[in-house]
């Protein structure tokens, strides 16, 4: 039994109207890796920001290393040898990777900053406890997502006295390739006997990774998970949503009638060539793709935001040119954005405009809408959907990404969109509002319509997509009825190698 | 590249802006224009480049005629002696440097209607104090600033090159400098790492206004004294030569050696132009014209090189 390093018990923070902390605990060893798992709201995050000195508990108390830490605050929390690695990436895009590392901390001797052995630490960090070679000359801006984590982390690393990182969501932004990256680089964390509390949803990760795995629900820790993660996938997640849930993925009988989409020999002449898939009415399409492979790109060019160079467009039957999202929304296509906080959802606007804003004119008259048409649609959106919390006036920012998912949904649900195209659906969606969007999009396709959906998930597209198209490098390498393909099998297409990757759910 | 083009052109034109006498005066010319800069740069550096909400001083110009105005009076009118006019002077430069620091940081209102704000105020002060009347200077130290030459170069210039040296050094070469890059470069991420981001803001007037009692002194010294409507030609080249001077740095971001060379070729296209014998009145719209060619050809350029 290694002896335990961080010891939170029964801490309780309440802020006006919500407890958002009740009597939770969470214990971590010496040189563990634990997990930390939950839904949205369940608490996660407010206990981490408990322990950077963030907010000041309630009630309960702190132990580090044995000693009691009464009042925690971010100076102190540092001292200790706490880091943190937040969610966001919190850099700034003109700076070095040296500068990044160094960034609140420079090193500086009497003539000045001491930029060689800046860069000499960065690129020493980076390699030796990450295993990443990277240019410590290199921009911010210019480097991928995960080069860009890696030396988000670096900066926690490079001073002395690390003894525990705390890792919010690391791999959220990160393609399935680029995940392999940051988890090689925790376990080398472990290697050098620092602690680490992985915070994340991709269940798999945390089956993959951690020692130990706590589950919060409600404000609470309600499971604490110590042997044989690896197998413990639907024991984590009936902790997690307080119920079995018997399927993530709806079953549906598949109803093939007329093709809805045709799309032959598509190019943009840059990201994309020849591509040709189908989709029929009731049919769920899958691309599938890593990051880079070219399936953004080609949604893009469906729904009008990207221009096609050659190929063709068949909408119903019907030859189409989609120079557009207003032309694509005439034809009956409608995009779920991948990057809803910029691209899909109006942070500003309440629920009810949100849902109701590509579709003014039908609860409008005469140019004026109509206050208790939009509001009708907007509650029927949030019942048939279960938006929570069940408030249409609620402004789109305060919402969880789960719920903020389900508003852009229910946009193209009321634009009464025949083909669905969603892009990423569910990136940074926490487990209980994916069923559920899962479910809808299930529902979508039972009514009749086409939907496409382009994902870097392989589970995500096995469970919900009667077909898969491979997509590698803007090419479509190979079409797949889902039945016939295995996670590990679709991996292996999508990154032609026979390596495993992580991700699951 | 576009710039050398247009110089190019300017002197084929006008061969003369090619030799010494010409490089020289459009060294000096550049000098207070390339010290306001300076102060912008370090504003703008500091307080991210939003263009609503980020970090600018409209009000440096207005500093600096503030300075210029009650140097000369002190020098001409109460008899003070150079180091006391310049004292003077710097020191109210540097309250309109306060001013705007609380007004930012404190009172929290937008960098850019501040700047605004203290710029009419400063100028009304200055027309009041000078009752709108050209103020003549003639002492020593002033004449000597004008009229000498070290080792060759222009006394202005060296006053520049100076200014340079410490501003450059404090942004680019200092703990603090790199805190300030942060706070400038990402709110977010400054805070995150720990700093307080009001203070460097605040810190950023001071510099400016610091760089606007300086340019006073070239002021003084370039007009030999005071002449009404000094700030209004000044605060154009100032933002010009700020902006595109970001034009020319590697990561296409305000410097203040960008600032410096945005200053050197703002005033070789005026007196390009005026060599080329534009008439005035056209000379700032040329200026303008020209500007936005550079600056456009300098985003195509980094756009693709970014592809």
């Amino acid at each position: 039994m290694t002896d335990v390093l961080l010891q939170m018990s029964g801490i309780t923070k309440a802020f006006p109207g919500v407890l958002a902390l009740d009597d939770a605990s969470l214990t971590i060893r010496a040189g563990e890796i634990h997990g930390l798992v939950g839904e949205n709201g369940a608490g996660k995050s407010t206990i981490i920001k408990s322990l950077a000195g963030v907010y000041q508990h309630d009630h309960g108390a702190i132990h580090f290393a044995g000693d009691e830490i009464p009042q925690i605050t971010a100076a102190v929390a540092d001292e200790l040898g706490i880091r943190f690695v937040h969610q966001e990436l919190h850099l700034v895009p003109h700076f070095t990777v040296a500068e990044s590392v160094f960034m609140g901390q420079e090193l500086s001797d009497v003539s000045g900053l001491n930029n060689r052995k800046m860069r000499e630490q960065a690129a020493l960090t980076l390699s030796e406890s990450l295993g990443a070679e990277i240019n410590p000359r290199a921009l911010i801006r210019d480097l991928t997502p995960a080069e860009r984590k890696l030396v988000q982390i670096a900066r926690a690393l490079v001073r002395e006295g690390t003894r525990l990182i705390v890792f919010d969501e690391p791999t959220a932004p990160l393609a399935s390739a680029e995940v392999e990256r940051v988890l090689q680089a925790i376990r080398r964390l472990k290697k050098k006997g620092i602690a680490v509390l992985y915070v994340s949803h991709y269940l798999g990760e945390i089956n993959q990774l951690c020692d130990a795995v706590t589950v919060f629900r409600n404000g609470s820790d309600v499971g604490l998970i110590e042997n044989d993660v690896a197998q413990s996938g639907r024991e984590l997640i009936r902790l997690m949503v307080g119920r079995d849930l018997d399927q993530l993925f709806p079953t549906r009988d598949s109803v093939l009638e007329e093709v809805f989409l045709d799309v032959k020999q598509l190019s943009d002449g840059d990201k994309f060539q020849d591509v040709s898939f189908s989709i029929h009415a009731g049919e769920i399409v899958g691309l599938a793709g890593v990051l880079g492979s070219g399936c953004e790109e080609i949604v893009d060019a469906i729904v009008g935001l990207r221009r096609a160079k050659s190929g063709s467009l068949t909408v119903r039957g019907q030859k189409a040119r989609i120079a557009s999202p207003a032309a694509a929304l005439r034809k009956g296509i409608v995009l779920i954005p991948r990057d809803r906080r910029n691209d899909g959802l109006f942070l500003e606007l309440s629920v009810r405009e949100n849902i109701n804003i590509a579709t003014l004119e039908s609860v409008a008259t005469a140019g004026l809408v109509s206050r208790e048409a939009s509001e009708k649609r907007a509650r029927l959106m949030v019942e048939q959907l279960d938006i929570r919390p069940a408030e249409t006036e609620r402004q789109g920012r305060y919402l969880s990404g789960g719920n903020q998912q389900k508003v852009v949904l229910a946009r193209s649900l009321a634009a009464d969109a025949k083909i669905l195209v969603l892009d990423e659906p569910t990136v940074g969606v926490d487990i209980g509002a994916k069923t559920e969007i899962y479910r809808q999009v299930s529902d979508l396709a039972v009514e009749g319509r086409a939907v496409l959906i382009s994902s870097n998930d392989p589970a995500e597209i096995l469970g919900l997509c009667d077909r898969v198209y491979v997509v590698i490098r803007g090419t479509v390498v190979s079409e797949h009825r889902s039945e016939d393909l295995t996670r590990d099998s679709l991996i292996e297409k999508m990154t032609q190698s026979t390596e495993k990757a992580g991700s699951l759910v | 590249m576009l710039f050398g083009l247009l110089l190019v052109l300017l002197a084929v034109g006008a061969p003369a802006l090619l030799s010494a006498t010409s490089v020289a005066a459009v060294l000096v010319q550049a000098s207070p224009i390339a010290i306001v800069a300076f102060g912008l740069s370090v504003v703008v550096i500091g307080g991210g480049d939003d263009v609503v909400i980020g970090g600018i001083d409209l009000s440096i110009p207005a500093g600096a005629a503030l300075s210029t105005a009650i140097i000369s009076d002190q020098l001409t009118n109460r008899g003070a002696s150079f180091p006391e006019a310049f004292g003077l002077g710097l020191l109210a430069a540097l309250a309109v440097g306060a001013v705007n620091a609380v007004l930012v940081t404190v009172v929290g209102l937008t960098p850019i209607l501040t700047t605004l704000a203290t710029y009419a105020s400063v100028v009304g002060i200055v027309r009041v104090l000078t009752t709108n009347r050209r103020i003549n200077v003639e002492d020593p130290t002033v004449l000597w600033i004008r009229d000498t030459n070290i080792f060759g170069v222009p006394v202005p210039v060296l006053i520049m090159l100076v200014t340079f040296a410490i501003f450059g050094w404090v942004v680019h070469r200092t703990r603090y400098g790199m805190k300030l890059r942060t706070v400038g470069g990402n709110l977010d991420a400054a805070v995150s790492v720990g700093l307080k981001p009001r203070i460097f803001v605040a810190s950023t007037f001071v510099w400016a206004s610091l760089a606007a009692g300086i340019a006073g002194v070239l002021l003084v010294a370039r007009g030999s004294g005071m002449s009404p409507g000094i700030d209004e030609r000044l605060l154009v080249d100032m933002v010009l030569a700020t902006f595109v001077g970001a034009a020319f740095s590697s990561k296409n971001i305000v410097t203040v050696s960008g600032a410096m060379l945005g200053a050197i070729l703002v005033s070789f296209m005026a007196t390009g132009l005026i060599l080329n014998r534009v008439d005035n009145s056209w000379v700032d719209g040329w200026k303008g014209v020209l500007i936005l060619l550079v600056v456009t050809a300098a985003a195509l350029q980094t756009r693709r090189s970014r592809q």
